[in-house]
């Protein structure tokens, strides 16, 4: 039996690990590099909702005001203050189905309607999920990943030049380019996707490896959890609320003004460092006011975290401590991979690094085909699938998100569930591109698909022109950017040639050493 | 379109590395954590996020070697580091 | 947010990763001209070095240590992919582009 060299094993791994999974892997980094601005995202598909100047104080002045007038005996209260990210008021209260939030104006304590949307959180969740249910799309995604990291230390161990070919990129030469581009986008992103891929396993790190949680812990995930709290922690009352309390101590009390727990909090977290307020049991004895961080002062991931007070008289109840070095490492981990750090510079960089990974994916299964196209022999019924597959999936994709944006512009306000029908619309422009894909000739599906992603980017601000609708820094970037998306996805249909290169490979390499490459 | 008896091998390389590849990072975790000199929740932790580059590495290996027996062989190795890591439970059970 | 360091560890990065290029002797040949001596090449990976490891030290001027470096990676890498995209299309632009960084820096430093 003729013996593979690891060269050739890890080869064959890269290509048929990346192949099969490629697709998926270019889903979910399309959408999580999307997801780096979910919240600005989320702020454009919500036009009614104006930018005031940003003061919490004044907000959760006008939160309380309307909570006490409409919302006194409520079980909790639950405030949203306005952000840099998402300058809008919004509360609920304990009573309310999750997710249903009232927006305010942060000023007059009006209601506002903003349309209901699927808003950034669409790509947010369909990332880690697949759109598919919870558990499911989890255990696809850890899959997806695990092919990735394949993929990537196969790819490493079979590209023999990369340090020669560090800064090599030799356009217009057919299968050579495409490796290239492939290599380069790999190669010097490198620390980028080990880094992103690994931590996204570690995140969700109890579902794709609870061995150890079910051995030590034999699967309890609160003693664990409990473990894992600091001393200091675990001397104080547990920041959760505990079941009791609601039905005892009822004696009403005057709730003190949010703004100095606002002011107290920030002297932990820094000014402007919050993300919101929760009460439980307003206007009694027993309400606690938990101040909620934004996200970002540190690289640690702090979901969850706060600072508690008495809500009748103020005093400190409880506040985060240092996590433990393991625990910390993992959070850390986990804040590497959500990015909701170091400011718009570093969500940026998080984002062009992000491009970069799906251009990586991309050029991998494109290469595939154009290498496949040269051979003789080779399944062509293979072929064909995967080229259709290929535009369905990286000029589909493309296309179905920036529908997803004209489709928030286009539904009517107040149609019933409108959240359902922009999703809709997703996903029925992603199957319009796979129905395409496979009813045109290749190449001419790809520009014409490219062409149409182009042209509804770059189209995009005309809904701003003509409706009138508020405007500010936030939602002219998110235009601006789309834009230049769309210049580039039409200079990428511009490049494509009218058929497929059949000329041969650059003549003066000898024939032998073309088989040792890949 | 190829002939079984090559598909074999290569479908039991695939199996070798995606399930088994798992249940060997599972029961090597599961021991790492109670081999670990460390407070309960950091051995749980150090070995939970470690696993990942172990599964890695065993796909990577399954893919490697040559000899299918060798990979088959390796498989032995999963039963005693379960016991380490289930002792208690497994005693739990028996008693 | 310091726009200076910022600007400043863009610049940086990029220059780094240029120099360290030009120490390759493929692209030494592709972009220097004859006349330049070729011993020069040899100093260029570790002036690119020194470029990328001050850019690490202008970064911490931006974030805080950990993202710092976080920044500095995703920039050397950015930088080194932006001028792998020039050098077949702009030679020239790839040479020129950090006494551009630098000049938008001076103009940054005199507002």
């Amino acid at each position: 039996m003729k013996q593979k060299t690891i060269t050739q094993s890890m080869s064959w791994l890269h290509t048929w690990c990346g192949l099969l999974l490629g697709w998926v892997l270019f889903a979910i980094f399309l959408t999580g590099t999307i997801a780096v601005f979910d919240k600005e995202i989320s702020w454009w598909m919500q036009p009614e909702l104006a930018q005031n100047e940003l003061d919490q104080a004044a907000a959760s002045k006008t939160a309380q005001r309307w909570l006490e007038a409409n919302h006194g005996n409520a079980a909790s209260w639950n405030i949203s203050l306005p952000t840099e990210r998402y300058p809008a008021l919004a509360v609920s209260t304990g009573e309310q189905r999750r997710g249903e939030r009232t927006h305010l104006d942060p000023l007059s304590g009006e209601v506002l309607e903003p349309r209901d949307t699927a808003g950034g959180n669409f790509f947010f969740r369909f990332h880690f999920t697949l759109h598919m249910p919870r558990t499911l799309g989890i255990w696809l995604v850890g899959f997806a990943a695990m092919a990735m990291l394949v993929a990537l230390i196969s790819g490493i161990v079979i590209h023999k030049k990369i340090f020669k070919e560090f800064f090599t990129f030799r356009p217009a030469k057919g299968r050579r380019s495409w490796l290239d581009g492939h290599n380069a986008s790999a190669v010097l992103l490198l620390p980028f996707h080990l880094m992103i891929t690994y931590t996204g396993l570690v995140i969700f790190f109890l579902i794709y490896m609870p061995a150890a949680l079910d051995a030590l812990y034999g699967g309890d995930r609160n003693a664990m959890f409990r473990d894992g709290r600091s001393d200091a922690a675990q001397q104080q009352a547990p920041l959760g609320r505990e079941r009791g309390e609601r039905q005892t101590q009822s004696v009403p009390a005057e709730l003190l003004p949010l703004e100095q727990f606002i002011a107290k909090a920030e002297t932990h977290y820094g000014p402007g460092a919050l993300a919101g307020l929760l009460i439980d049991n307003p206007g009694r004895i027993n309400a606690k006011v938990t101040a909620r961080p934004l996200l970002g002062s540190r690289i640690e991931l702090t979901k969850g975290e706060g600072m508690s007070f008495s809500g009748v008289t103020g005093e400190l109840l409880q506040q985060p401590s240092p996590s433990r070095p393991t625990l910390l490492t993992q959070r850390v981990m986990a804040g590497l991979h959500f990015a909701q750090f170091g400011g718009y510079p570093m969500r940026w960089l998080y984002f062009l690094c992000g491009l970069v990974s799906c251009a990586m994916i991309a050029t991998g299964l494109v290469l595939y085909t154009v290498k496949q196209r040269k051979q003789a022999k080779g399944s062509r019924a293979l072929l064909n699938v995967t080229e259709r597959l290929n535009i369905a999936t990286v000029a589909g994709l493309c296309l179905a998100s920036i529908a997803l944006l004209w489709a928030n512009r286009l539904i009517p306000v107040e149609l019933a569930g409108r959240e359902l029908w922009e999703t809709r619309v997703f996903f029925g422009a992603w199957l319009l591109s796979l129905a395409h894909a496979a009813a045109r000739p290749v190449f001419v599906a790809w520009r014409e698909q490219l062409y149409a992603a182009a042209s509804l980017c770059i189209a995009l601000p005309v809904f701003s022109l003509l409706d009138g609708l508020a405007l500010d820094s936030t939602r002219v970037a998110l235009e601006v950017a789309c834009v230049v998306l769309g210049v580039a996805l039409a200079w990428l249909a511009w490049k494509i040639p009218s058929r497929a290169c059949t000329a041969p490979l650059v003549k003066s390499r000898p024939a032998r050493l073309a088989g040792a490459e890949q | 379109m190829k002939a079984p008896l090559q598909l074999w091998p290569m479908m039991c390389r695939i199996l070798a590395a995606i399930l088994g590849g798992y249940l060997f990072t599972y029961c090597f975790t599961a021991a790492l954590a109670r081999l670990l000199p460390l407070d309960r929740f950091d051995a749980a932790l150090v070995a939970s996020l470690v696993s990942f580059i172990v599964y890695l590495a065993a796909i990577l290996w399954v893919f490697a070697t040559h000899s299918l027996r060798r990979v088959a062989l390796s498989l032995l190795l999963i039963p005693p580091m379960g016991l380490i890591g289930f002792w208690p439970q497994l005693i739990g059970t028996l008693g | 947010m310091n726009l200076i360091a910022l600007a400043l560890s863009l610049t940086l990065t990029y220059a780094g990763m240029l120099m360290i290029c030009l120490g390759m002797a493929r692209h030494w040949k592709q972009l220097t001209s004859p006349r330049i001596p070729a011993e020069l090449r040899r100093a260029c990976v570790p002036t690119g070095v020194l470029f990328l490891a001050l850019a690490a030290y202008t970064c911490s001027f931006v974030w805080d240590t950990g993202m710092a470096w976080v920044a500095w990676f995703g920039m050397s890498s950015l930088g080194g992919l932006m001028l792998l995209m020039l050098l077949p299309y702009a030679p020239r632009l790839a040479l020129w582009l950090p006494i551009g960084g630098g000049l938008v820096c001076v103009v940054l430093n005199l507002n």
